[in-house]
């Protein structure tokens, strides 16, 4: 028990050291379409530990060596991961043969890959996964999967050796007619993006002369005012949508989304103490520009592949600017009949713009200091 | 919502470099170094002596040769105990020290408490809790503990096993004494504990070399050189480089890194501790492969994240962000969040550093300053490396 004693000793410092990459394979899985394609990658190391690939036992795995044992890595890989698929009308999907064996070098050391595909009748859909590769012989070992649905969605788990089925849906394919939706669902929800618009429309009904608020009398220069202010948001909103959908542009989403509670105070005040009144479609366009930065993060989180972004990119700024024009037509045909109410200018103009530029004000604080003011958004 | 672009390009990174797959070109081209072939785990389980003695020569091969796959295989030898809650001693402490090198310290900490509080616990793995114990302590940077673990091994609770444990508790009680500022003192403790036949030799050599080095005594290098001598340790191998690395020694740290390996034209093979002064070195040496080696840093670090333990890499990453990809954030960042986790003098050394930055975010550098002053004071450490400078 003393020389056991005294082996260990020396194990002391070894604490400090030990900060390095453990066994780790890749699943790269791929929906599309018609099917799936599976790409597994396992470290040479690992796999020599298992299977003896070395055959002349020296220490140094050839190709050779490694190319005549394919079948039987395979064969380790798939009682490894067990993967069932199904498409999106029930239908069981079909693996096919693998792809020739070849080599990936990551950091730390070179990988065989196996690559197959899975065909499918419909879009494959539901994915259940079983991962014990390894199990017996290295617990710490894990599998980093990465995942992408027919729609690019893309997702990251880790998968411990431990068998357990992991259910995943892979979801449905975004068609385009689901994009533009989400644009106009995210202009109906983005409250921010709403409120800007409101408090640009709230005076545009009225005519400012000598410092008092009249009531429009004629609608189209109104219609005009309005599609100034309209299309100069969608024109500046759509350049820098854009180019952020694009990765040209990435301002930090904190900036971008202090400087949007910006634009909405300064509209709300801009109403209280008009200090711009004619033109007001260079500050919206100003300001459109920040908005653009804004829708741009929601359309990432649809986690589409840059190399088929430009449908999905104009389906969905279409949806927006849908959502925008619905919200503008009702508003306008609204405050149109309310203009010569009496209390307008004071309590619809004035009150909503307060309301508006308070609620403006918690948000920009919120956002620039990180702080939680009101309810989590 | 606002962490997700984070996580795609994240994401986004560890899809990077996938594109290429590729064929080799002839049958003889050799795709990998293979670690010395070992018996393969058993399907059917070990008897509890022969997978405790196979368990232990993986985690001392680990430590030389810086796998943590060998930590894997030690656990799995141990699969049949691992998961009780109170497995027998023996593997309980191996357990424990398994734990600590995949740097979960707390249910390590757990693990060796509960074999103290045993009277099951056989004296002599009691001895080697209480000192896998004390360093861990020491590790956390609770000395106070640390120290009364390596006064009971030095008095004479563990007599009846001979002289080596009472040296050994020595040992522990003058590297606290080194510490907290006493480094006359501790000096001249381990110089003369060194002469003694059951002294653990490498051990000594190495908190001597570092002792030295926090003197700023150049006795330091030859120290750490029979160090590395007695015990080919990665940790050691390291700990020279950095020794050079200070006195701008660049070739020769490279070199002193690349010796760790037969085969030096592959860096896949370093491990991170010694990739990383690779790096520096060739950085500051201007060797053309400086980014190569930065590059591969980086994607172990996030290979490393991606698998869900990022956080074991808080000291290398805080380093990586000081020498070889200079970034104040980050290296504040790091090294704070290091300091959460270790409190030895090179994490004192990199929060110091940190805190100098002059482009360094000001909360956070004030905050790592703070960190750092308050340990100075309770601690009371002597390092030449800041003590001249601060």
């Amino acid at each position: 028990m003393k020389r056991a004693l005294m082996l260990w000793l020396l194990l002391l410092c070894a604490g400090a050291a030990q900060a390095h990459k453990a066994s780790d394979a890749y699943l790269i899985l791929e929906a599309d379409a018609t099917g799936l394609s599976e790409r597994v990658d396992i470290a040479l190391r690992d796999l020599d530990r298992e299977l003896q690939l070395d055959a002349d036992d020296n220490g140094q795995l050839s190709w050779g060596e490694l190319r005549a044992r394919a079948g039987e890595i395979d064969q380790l890989a798939r009682q490894g991961l067990d993967m069932t698929l199904t498409d999106a009308d029930g239908g069981r999907c079909v693996p096919q043969t693998l792809a020739p064996l070849q080599i990936e070098t990551r950091s730390d050391g070179r990988y065989a890959v196996l690559q197959r595909r899975w065909q499918c009748r419909a879009p494959a859909q539901d994915l259940t996964l079983s991962y014990r590769l390894f199990a017996a012989s290295d617990p710490t070992h894990r599998g980093v999967l990465s995942l992408r649905g027919p729609a690019g969605a893309a997702q990251t788990l880790v998968l411990a050796p431990d068998g357990h089925a992991t259910p995943l849906r892979l979801g449905a394919a975004h068609s385009l007619l689901s994009v533009l939706r989400d644009g106009v669902h995210h202009i109906w929800i983005g409250l921010d993006h709403i409120l800007f618009l409101l408090a640009l429309l709230l005076p545009a009904v009225l005519v400012r002369e000598e410092n008092h608020w009249r009531p429009a009398t004629r609608l189209r220069p109104v219609l005009l005012d309005v599609l100034g202010v309209v299309s100069a948001f969608t024109l500046a909103h759509s350049i820098t949508l854009a180019l952020a959908a694009f990765e040209i542009l990435s301002p930090p989403s904190r900036w971008v989304e202090s400087l949007i509670a910006a634009s909405v105070l300064l509209a709300a005040l801009n109403n209280l103490w008009p200090l711009l009144l004619h033109g007001r479609w260079r500050l919206t366009f100003a300001f459109g520009l920040v908005h653009g930065f804004g829708f741009a993060s929601a359309l990432r989180e649809l986690g589409l592949r840059r190399e088929a972004l430009a449908g999905p990119l104009l389906m969905f700024n279409l949806g927006v600017e849908l959502g925008q024009l619905a919200v503008v037509a009702g508003f306008m045909g609204l405050v149109w009949g309310l203009r010569r109410r009496p209390g307008y200018p004071r309590w619809v103009l004035g009150g909503g713009s307060l309301l508006i530029a308070l609620l403006a004000l918690v948000w920009l604080l919120e956002r620039s200091l990180d702080l939680d003011l009101l309810s989590p958004r | 919502m606002r962490r997700l672009p984070s996580l795609l390009a994240l994401l986004l990174l560890s899809l990077r470099g996938l594109a290429s797959p590729y064929t080799p070109q002839a049958d003889e081209e050799v795709l990998e170094q293979l670690p010395r072939r070992l018996a393969a785990v058993p399907r059917q389980g070990l008897a509890l002596p022969q997978a405790l003695g196979l368990a232990q020569a993986a985690l001392q091969r680990a430590r030389q040769e810086g796998d943590p796959r060998e930590l894997g295989r030690a656990q799995a030898l141990l699969a049949p105990w691992w998961h009780l809650p109170a497995p027998p001693p023996a593997v309980r402490l191996l357990r424990a020290s398994l734990l600590q090198t995949q740097h979960q310290f707390d249910a390590a900490l757990q693990d060796l408490d509960a074999l103290l509080a045993s009277a099951a616990t056989p004296l002599a793995l009691r001895a080697q809790a209480e000192l896998t114990r004390a360093a861990l302590l020491q590790l956390r940077g609770r000395w106070p503990e640390a120290r009364s673990a390596c006064t009971r091994l030095a008095g004479l609770s563990y007599a009846a096993l001979g002289a080596a444990v009472e040296v050994h508790g020595r040992v522990c009680l003058a590297e606290l004494d080194s510490l907290q500022g006493r480094n006359e003192s501790a000096a001249a403790a381990l110089a003369q504990l060194a002469r003694y036949p059951q002294a653990p030799t490498a051990w000594t050599l190495l908190l001597r070399a570092e002792l030295a080095e926090r003197r700023g005594l150049a006795e330091a290098e030859a120290l750490y050189r029979q160090a590395l001598q007695a015990e080919p340790s990665i940790y050691t191998r390291a700990a020279l480089a950095d020794w050079l690395l200070a006195r701008r020694r660049w070739a020769e740290a490279a070199a002193l890194v690349l010796a760790h390996q037969s085969n030096q034209a592959e860096l896949m093979r370093l491990p991170d501790a010694l990739l990383l002064r690779l790096a520096i070195a060739w950085r500051a040496g201007g060797d053309a492969r400086a980014s190569e080696a930065a590059a591969q840093l980086q994607e172990r670090f996030e290979a490393t994240a991606l698998r869900g333990d990022g956080s074991a890499h808080a000291r290398e990453r805080a380093r990586y962000a000081l020498d070889v990809r200079p970034d104040a954030g980050a290296a504040l960042q790091q090294a704070i969040a290091n300091w959460a986790l270790q409190r030895e003098p090179a994490d004192a050394w990199l929060l110091w550093r940190a805190a100098q930055l002059p482009a360094a975010p000001k909360p956070l550098a004030a905050q790592a300053r703070q960190a750092f002053e308050q340990f100075r004071r309770e601690s009371g450490m002597q390092d030449a490396r800041w003590s001249a400078a601060s």
